[in-house]
C-alpha cells in the first residue's frame, strides 16, 4: 500500500484549455468553482469532451427549476465535474425545454442513477428510451406525490427497467428488514447456487424527502435537518452544506472556527473507521476482534461527547463557522488512549491469518470500475483512484496542512481496510496539529438579507469518512432556500457495491463487502 | 489468539455497572432543557418555540408546552435564552405513555419581552 | 399520536410483562427511516461497555423469536407494510419500544413522506427520547419496558426554580 503526497503531477490540459476546447471564455477567474452555461444543443458534445478528459471526474448531476406552478419554467440541469488536478470544480448549467435531453449516461456511466432520479423528480428523461430504474420515490408515488419539479408525463411502469433473470440463475429478494441493528435496505440477489451473479439495490424505502423539505428555510434552519439526513456523516454533510451557503452569501468563516470544524471532521472519520473495523470483524465471525474494535469505538464516541458535547458531533458546524469549539484539554487527554485501542485492535487483526484470509481477494473493485462509476473515498482510493478533496480542493485549514492521501492497489476488502487504518493515523496527526494552531467556536457575520441579487448559489464540499460530500444551494432574495442539493458520498458509492459483490464472491462475502464500504442507506435515500 | 486474550486481561473489565451504579460517562451527554418560569414571558416563549427545530415547544396562553419526546437536546433554546433555559441533566427519559413526556411550563415572567 | 390503550389494560400488561420478560428478553430492531445514528447506539448495546447480555437481553434476527420490537425512524409511509409484517410475525405477548426523537414525533412532521412517529402504525408500549438516545438511555428504556426499573420521566417537571440569571 502506498501513501501518496498531495502534489500530483497530472500532466493533463488544465481548465483554461478545457474551457476553450468547449468553446467558452477561458478567463476562469481565481475561484475554486467555475460555472459555465451550456446550451442544451451543445450539452452532449460538452459532456463527451469532459468524459474523455483524464482529469475530469463527474462528481454530481442534478436538476432544479421545473416549477409546476410556473408555466413553462424550464428544468436546469447541472453537472458538477471535479477537475481534481486543477484544484477546481466545473459546474455546467443547461436549461432544458421540453421532456428530453441527451442520454448522458451513455457517455458518462457515472450519471445513470442521477438520470433515474431526475426523471422521477422532474419528469424529464434522456433521449433514446433506455429503461430507467426506480431509485428515489416509492412505487405508490402518483402524480400528486411531492416532487422537486413536475411529475413524469409517462407511466413509470413503461419506463422502469424490469429485472430479467435467465438460465440457471434464480433471484430472491432480501430485506428491507434485515439483520438486527442495521438499516433497512432491500436488495435482489441473483444466484445460481452460492455465488453472486448479480445484486441490485432498491433504495426508495428510506426516502424522506429531505431536499423537498429544505425549500423555504434559511440555511441555519436547514442545517438541523442536513445533519440528520445521514447521522453517521453529520459533520461532513453539514460542512459541505454550510460551505455551499457561505459561498452563496459570500461569507468567510474565521480560521479558528474552520479548525474546530476540521477537528470534528477528523473525529468523525476516526469513529467511522473504528465502526467499520467492528463491522468487518462481525461479518467474519471474529467476535473478540469485534469487541476490541467496539471498545475503541465507544471510547471515540465518548471523546466526541467530551470534546464537542455530542457523541455524533451534531451541532458543531454552523453557517459561517462553528457553534462549538473543542474542549482542548479533554481531547488531548482522551485521544491517545482511544486511538491506541483502535491501533492495537488493528495490529492484532492484521496478524490474524484467518481474518486476513477472508478479506484478501474478496469484493474486488477494479480501478477502471471505480473511475467509470465516479466512486469516491476509501473505496475509490483502495482501488487506486487517489481522489481526496482535502488535497484536491483544499480550503483552510487543510490547505496549509495537506494530509497524506492513502491509496491501495488491489481494490479488495483488505485494501479498503488498510486505507481506513492509514487514514485514521493521519487523522490523529491532523487533530494534534489543529489543536496546536488553536480551534474555537465563532462565526462570520452573515448578510441580513441578500437583496440586490435574486439568484445566489454556491457549491460546498468536504471529505467525509465515506468520501467527497457535496452540496449545492440556491437562495432567494430573502436568503431562503429555493433549491438544496445534498450529495453525501453514499450516493456515489452504493453503485460500486453491486460491482464489488459480483466479482466471484459468495453469499457470505456480502456482509464483509458491505462492512468494507461502510456506507449508509440514509445517506443515499434522503 | 493468545494476543487477544493477554490484551483483554491487561485492559480489564470496561462494562458499565448501570443500573446498579451510576455511570460517570452520562455527565457528558446532551440533555433536554429545564426552564425557569420566572424568566419566561409570552414573547420569549414564542421566540423559543420558533427556534426549536423539532416542534418540541408550543405556547398556549400562559403555558409553554414542552414535548420531551420530540426534543433532540440540540441546545438552541438554551443558547437563545441562557437566563431562562438550562440543561436538565436528565437522560433517563423512557416513558410508558407519551403524555408523560409533555410538560407544562407556566410563563411567570413580567413585561412583554 | 398512538393507538389507544386504557389504563387498566396497561397495568395488566405491565404485570404480565414483568412475569414473562423479567429474566430474559429477545429484541428485534426495526429501522423505519432513521438517519442511522440510532442504529449505531443500538448496536453498541452488545458491545463490551454496555453488554446487554448481563441483563438477560438478547438480539434476535427472527421476529418469530422476538419479544420486543425496537423501532427507530419516523415511519416512512412506504415502509408501513414491512413494519406491520414484522410486528405481526412476532408471537404474543410482545412489546414495542419507539426509539429516538424521530420515532416520537420530533424532527419530522407528518406529511406525504412520513407519518412522523412510529405510533401511527404500531402500538407502542415504551417511548425512549434522544437524538440519538445513548446506550445508557436505551438500557434504561428496555429495563422500564420489562418493569425492572421504574419510569422516572413522569415525575420530572423540567422546571428549575429561581429567577432569571
Amino acid at each position: 500500500m502506498t501513501a501518496v503526497g498531495p502534489d500530483l503531477a497530472c500532466g493533463r490540459p488544465g481548465l483554461p484549455r478545457l474551457l476553450s476546447q468547449l468553446g467558452y471564455d477561458a478567463r476562469a477567474g481565481a475561484g475554486p468553482v467555475v460555472t459555465v452555461s451550456v446550451a442544451a444543443a451543445d450539452l452532449e458534445a460538452a459532456v463527451r469532451r469532459l468524459a474523455a478528459h483524464e482529469g475530469a471526474r463527474l462528481a454530481d448531476f442534478f436538476a432544479s427549476g421545473g416549477n409546476p406552478a410556473i408555466d413553462g419554467d424550464p428544468v436546469v440541469l447541472r453537472l458538477v465535474w471535479g477537475l481534481d488536478c486543477d484544484r477546481r470544480y466545473l459546474v455546467t448549467e443547461s436549461a432544458i425545454e421540453g421532456e428530453r435531453y441527451p442520454a448522458l449516461s451513455d457517455i458518462a456511466p457515472a450519471a445513470f442513477a442521477e438520470e433515474c432520479e431526475i426523471f422521477e423528480q422532474f419528469g424529464i428523461r434522456p433521449a433514446g428510451g433506455k429503461p430507467l430504474n426506480r431509485v428515489v420515490l416509492p412505487p405508490h408515488a402518483g402524480p400528486d406525490f411531492p416532487r422537486l419539479g413536475r411529475p413524469p408525463a409517462q407511466e413509470p411502469a413503461e419506463v422502469h427497467a424490469q429485472h430479467v433473470v435467465g438460465g440457471h440463475a434464480f433471484e430472491f429478494p432480501f430485506g428491507p428488514v434485515r439483520q438486527v441493528g442495521v438499516e433497512s435496505l432491500y436488495y435482489g440477489l441473483v444466484t445460481s447456487g452460492e455465488e453472486v451473479v448479480d445484486l441490485y439495490l432498491f433504495t426508495w424505502h428510506k426516502h424522506r424527502g429531505v431536499e423537498w423539505r429544505l425549500r423555504g428555510r434559511t440555511p441555519r434552519e436547514a442545517l438541523f435537518h442536513v445533519e440528520r439526513t445521514e447521522g453517521l456523516g453529520a459533520v461532513g454533510a453539514a460542512w459541505a452544506f454550510a460551505a455551499a451557503a457561505e459561498a452563496a452569501l459570500e461569507a468567510a468563516p474565521p480560521a479558528p472556527a474552520m479548525r474546530a470544524r476540521a477537528i470534528a471532521l477528523e473525529l468523525e472519520r476516526l469513529y467511522n473507521h473504528a465502526a467499520a473495523t467492528a463491522a468487518l470483524c462481525q461479518s467474519t465471525g471474529l467476535t473478540v476482534g469485534q469487541a476490541a474494535a467496539e471498545i475503541a469505538l465507544e471510547r471515540l464516541l465518548r471523546l466526541n461527547a467530551a470534546a464537542f458535547g455530542h457523541r455524533y458531533l451534531f451541532g458543531v458546524v454552523d453557517i459561517g463557522g462553528a457553534r462549538r469549539g473543542p474542549d482542548t484539554a479533554a481531547l488531548r487527554r482522551g485521544l491517545p488512549g482511544a486511538y491506541g485501542e483502535l491501533r492495537h485492535a488493528a495490529d492484532a487483526l492484521l496478524a490474524t491469518n484467518s481474518f486476513v484470509d477472508r478479506l484478501e481477494a474478496t469484493g474486488i473493485l477494479t480501478r477502471e470500475a471505480a473511475r467509470r462509476l465516479g466512486l469516491v473515498g476509501p473505496v475509490a482510493r483502495a482501488a487506486g483512484v487517489a481522489t481526496d478533496v482535502r488535497a484536491d480542493h483544499p480550503a483552510e485549514p487543510y490547505s496549509s496542512r495537506p494530509p497524506a492521501v492513502a491509496t491501495g492497489q488491489s481494490g479488495d476488502v483488505l485494501a479498503r481496510f488498510r486505507v481506513m487504518l492509514a487514514e485514521a493515523a493521519e487523522s490523529v496527526r491532523l487533530i494534534g496539529e489543529l489543536l496546536e494552531a488553536g480551534a474555537g467556536p465563532g462565526g462570520a457575520d452573515l448578510p441580513e438579507s441578500v437583496t440586490g441579487r435574486s439568484d445566489r448559489s454556491g457549491l460546498g464540499w468536504a471529505e467525509s469518512s465515506r468520501g467527497e460530500a457535496l452540496a449545492w444551494v440556491a437562495l432567494d432574495g430573502s436568503g431562503r432556500i429555493t433549491r438544496a442539493r445534498l450529495r453525501p458520498a453514499s450516493v456515489r458509492n452504493w453503485r460500486g457495491f453491486d460491482d464489488a459483490c459480483r466479482s466471484q464472491n459468495v453469499f457470505t462475502d456480502i456482509p464483509i463487502i458491505e462492512a468494507s464500504f461502510w456506507l449508509t442507506v440514509a445517506g443515499t435515500s434522503r | 489468539m493468545p494476543l487477544w486474550f493477554l490484551r483483554g486481561l491487561r485492559r480489564g473489565v470496561v462494562t458499565t455497572r448501570y443500573p446498579g451504579q451510576p455511570d460517570a460517562s452520562a455527565a457528558q451527554l446532551p440533555t433536554p432543557p429545564a426552564f425557569r418560569p420566572a424568566a419566561l414571558t409570552r414573547d420569549l416563549a414564542d421566540r423559543l418555540a420558533a427556534i426549536c427545530p423539532s416542534w418540541a415547544l408550543t405556547r398556549n396562553g400562559d403555558v409553554l408546552f414542552f414535548d420531551a419526546g420530540a426534543c433532540t437536546a440540540c441546545g438552541r433554546c438554551r443558547e437563545a435564552a441562557p437566563g431562562a433555559v438550562t440543561a436538565s441533566g436528565e437522560f433517563e427519559l423512557a416513558a410508558t405513555d407519551p403524555a408523560h413526556l409533555v410538560k407544562r411550563i407556566p410563563l411567570l415572567g413580567e413585561g412583554g419581552s | 399520536m398512538s393507538l389507544p390503550r386504557t389504563e387498566e389494560t396497561a397495568q395488566a400488561l405491565r404485570r404480565s410483562v414483568a412475569r414473562q420478560f423479567g429474566r430474559s428478553l429477545h429484541i428485534r430492531t426495526l429501522d423505519t427511516g432513521s438517519c442511522a445514528a440510532c442504529e449505531q447506539e443500538i448496536r453498541l448495546l452488545a458491545a463490551p461497555h454496555y453488554d446487554l447480555h448481563r441483563l438477560g437481553f438478547f438480539f434476535t434476527p427472527a421476529p418469530r423469536h422476538a419479544d420486543l420490537l425496537m423501532a427507530t425512524g419516523p415511519m416512512i409511509r412506504a415502509f408501513d407494510i414491512a413494519a406491520r409484517k414484522t410486528y405481526e410475525a412476532m408471537p404474543g405477548p410482545k412489546l414495542v419500544v419507539a426509539t429516538g426523537a424521530c420515532a416520537l414525533g420530533g424532527v419530522y412532521q407528518p406529511d406525504a413522506f412520513t407519518h412522523g412517529s412510529v405510533g401511527d402504525t404500531l402500538p407502542v408500549d415504551v417511548w425512549i427520547p434522544g437524538c440519538p438516545p445513548s446506550p445508557l438511555a436505551l438500557l434504561q428504556g428496555l429495563l422500564v419496558a420489562v418493569d425492572r426499573l421504574a419510569e422516572k420521566v413522569r415525575d420530572l417537571t423540567f422546571i428549575q426554580e429561581g429567577g432569571p440569571r
